[in-house]
């Protein structure tokens, strides 16, 4: 029998996250690593009366691909990828690498290159995942290589997954809905609210939220969750924040970040570690050093900073930005080809105050 | 690095086997213990200019799949696996099972109601199979489950594997070229002859191939292979003929065979183990009661039984009968649902005489 972490997850992405009903057609897809969860989360999908596609990928396949092939079979798109995007229910999708570096040497080029070629077929994807005949979500199953990442090790990493996700807890699906219920509050009152000022040791920053939505990010999209977001007003963000954790991109990371907007464009960008590349993905187009998403992380649970993006941009008590692309559903203009999250602590005396009332103090919501 | 006998067991059934061309669209599939396999096959298929997809399954899923399923999910079909089977040029199948016998407590009853489901599939593979638009070569990766079987170590029987595949040679595709060769000159000889009479210490047996063609299985769609075979006038077999070697079918091993033909029918099948098994297949059809092959294994490089009828059939000095449905391409008539090999030992003085000529003997050829 497996790890009953494992199994609770399965049910969470299948129950709650994607909530899987008969006949859906569901790809579930992860490296072969992930066997324990991949099991489970066939049977929960067969339990589930839907009809499971293991996509299993090899940890090797990806380089070989760049390195081995030729423009035209980097271009080259699989017709079961097609399909799985084109006609599917459902998509659950594990990062569960076990080096997370594998790809450091490949020429972005060639990465590019393959991204273009399937430019179309992720614009069905989102289409399709907008208007809901998409169900999406994204976990992890730890491995060594993201617990080297976290400077962790493997079992210290499994307990912080599977605590993250409540997949520890007796009843993880109704830890995740009363999740919901409490952001969805949040979500709701941000409705009509304007004006936001984020104000403490490490940000002063003032913007416009007018006609812009704030998500309620519970779960269904990506295990673990925990934040509400937004993609603020794009020219109105000015002041100055410092970003408290590195910022990854590209397996590039970047630490030691400030940065000052002026109505909504970077002015002035400095870092102490990595600033050439920082400027230099600021640069990639005109919508990088615009702001696409600004959001704040309410998972108690993560508490650490552990280098990747779907865990750290929740910790409870941060506040992220993302330069670059902006959220559709959040009526952003942004666009951009890159989407760059940045956390910054606000448990040391961070406040936010929504049309001059307090709503954040230190990590605590106060409405 | 890999072992250079995967490498070159891929090289094999790339240029060899599929002789795959530039934009081919080729699936590999295997278990995820055959990981080293696969991924060698992807790097000659991308040298070969061809599309790869490596299609990797979960050893324990087809047992989950069978045991968690409802009737309606047994009976459902993937579409990406159609795709694949209508679609594809070639398909690298590569045996690689964990446990060989992990499918013994499923219920048979779901086994056959998740065959009867694929089979539309399966007859859409002969076919384009027949017509050449999907070639298809089928090896096996060394896994300990098979080692067991062959009662070696997983070392050992990875020698026996890469040796019998030619893989540990040299130039395996100059070894495989002249097996082609060799058995190319048997079967052109063999070409419109009439009579062929088995004789020695372990048979008695005439069987007419008038109309019948050899066939040559250099490797093309088995690796390894090394066997010429026919299917014989059905209702021209006489004599009797017994095997050395236990038979194996559906997981039952019946050992000591003795069968005697009359008019092309069995008239009479004993064994020394398992003889009720052999009694109910031999009623399975009227067809299972008649040869559907007659043939002569050549591969040297096989010189013992492993339980694994990929390899056994192609034992060197041997020769096997198949009780059941023959090849139509070889121009056999006769119709079953079964075909099971059975293996006669020649080396101790067997020989055939084909219209009256003696041509091989004690397991050498001797035109």
């Amino acid at each position: 029998m497996a790890d009953t972490r494992v199994i609770n997850l399965a049910k969470t992405l299948v129950n709650y996250s994607t909530k899987v009903k008969p006949g859906d057609k569901v790809a579930v897809i992860g490296k072969a690593i992930a066997e324990p969860l991949l099991l489970e989360l066939q049977r929960e999908v067969l339990r589930a009366g839907g009809h499971p596609h293991m996509l299993v990928r090899l940890e090797g396949s990806q380089y070989i691909a760049y390195t081995e092939s030729s423009e035209e079979q980097l271009k080259y798109v699989s017709p079961m990828q097609k399909m799985v995007i084109e006609d599917f229910d459902v998509m659950i999708q594990l990062f569960s690498d076990c080096n997370t570096k594998s790809l450091s040497n490949i020429d972005p080029a060639l990465q590019q290159l393959t991204a273009q070629a399937q430019a179309e077929l992720f614009k069905t994807y989102m289409q399709r995942s907008a208007s809901g005949d998409l169900r999406w979500v994204l976990s992890m199953f730890p491995t060594t290589g993201y617990a080297q990442d976290a400077e962790m090790s493997l079992e210290e990493l499994q307990a912080y997954v599977y605590s993250t996700t409540y997949s520890d807890s007796d009843d993880p699906v109704a830890e995740w809905n009363r999740i919901h219920t409490e952001q969805q509050e949040l979500v709701d009152w941000l409705k009509g609210k304007k004006q936001v000022v984020v104000k403490g040791p490490n940000v002063d920053l003032t913007l416009s939220i007018e006609g812009r939505p704030f998500i309620n990010s519970d779960g269904s999209n990506n295990m673990p969750s925990g934040e509400i977001f937004t993609s603020p007003v794009e020219d109105s963000i000015n002041g100055w924040i410092k970003f408290t954790y590195p910022a990854i991109l590209r397996g590039r990371e970047v630490s030691g970040i400030e940065i000052q907007l002026k109505d909504g464009r970077v002015e002035k960008a400095t870092a102490v570690k990595n600033e050439d590349f920082l400027h230099a993905m600021l640069n990639t187009d005109e919508g990088a050093s615009g702001v696409g998403e600004f959001a704040i992380g309410t998972n108690k649970r993560i508490n650490r900073f552990i280098k990747n993006i779907l865990f750290d941009e929740k910790i409870g008590g941060t506040i992220h930005m993302a330069f670059g692309a902006g959220f559709p559903e959040c009526n952003s203009k942004n666009v951009s080809a890159i989407h760059w999250d940045m956390i910054c602590d606000m448990r040391d005396g961070g406040t936010i105050h929504v049309d001059d009332e307090l709503f954040y103090d230190s990590g605590e919501f106060k409405k | 690095m890999t072992d250079p006998r995967i490498d070159n067991l891929a090289r094999i059934m790339v240029t060899y086997s599929l002789k795959v061309k530039p934009g081919e669209r080729v699936a590999v599939m295997g278990s995820t213990l055959a990981a080293p396999l696969m991924l060698a096959c992807q790097r000659e298929l991308l040298r070969a200019g061809a599309f790869p997809d490596l299609i990797p399954s979960l050893p324990a899923s087809q047992h989950l799949l069978l045991t968690e399923s409802s009737a309606e999910q047994l009976d459902d079909v993937s579409p990406l696996q159609r795709t694949i089977i209508e679609n594809y040029d070639a398909m690298i199948r590569i045996a690689s099972l964990a446990n060989t016998r992990h499918l013994s407590g499923v219920d048979p009853v779901r086994q056959r109601q998740r065959m009867k489901a694929l089979s539309p599939l399966s007859k859409i593979r002969f076919s384009r199979g027949a017509r050449g638009d999907l070639r298809w070569v089928i090896t096996l990766f060394p896994t300990s489950a098979y080692a067991q079987d062959a009662e070696m170590s997983l070392e050992a029987f990875e020698d026996y594997v890469y040796h019998a595949t030619f893989a540990d040679s040299d130039d395996p595709i100059a070894a495989w070229q002249s097996i082609h060769d060799e058995q190319q000159r048997y079967v052109d000889w063999l070409k419109s002859k009439t009579h062929v009479h088995v004789k020695g210490p372990n048979a008695d047996l005439k069987l007419s191939i008038a109309g019948r063609t050899f066939k040559n299985s250099d490797g093309d769609r088995n690796m390894p292979s090394g066997e010429i075979f026919t299917g014989p006038v059905e209702d021209s077999v006489e004599g009797w003929i017994s095997f050395q070697y236990p038979a194996i079918y559906l997981g039952h091993e019946v050992e000591d065979i003795r069968l005697e033909f009359r008019g092309g029918k069995l008239v009479k099948a004993t064994a020394g183990k398992n003889q009720d098994f052999l009694n109910s297949i031999i009623h399975t059809d009227a067809g299972a009661r008649y040869l559907g092959e007659f043939a002569m294994g050549t591969n040297r490089n096989i010189d013992r039984f492993i339980k694994n009828i990929l390899f056994d059939e192609k034992i060197g000095g041997t020769i096997h009968v198949a009780l059941g449905r023959g090849y139509p391409e070889t121009g056999s008539k006769n119709e079953s649902a079964i075909h099971w090999d059975m293996i006669c030992d020649m080396h101790n003085g067997g020989e055939i005489y084909v219209d009256d000529e003696l041509i091989y003997r004690s397991g050498s050829f001797l035109i």
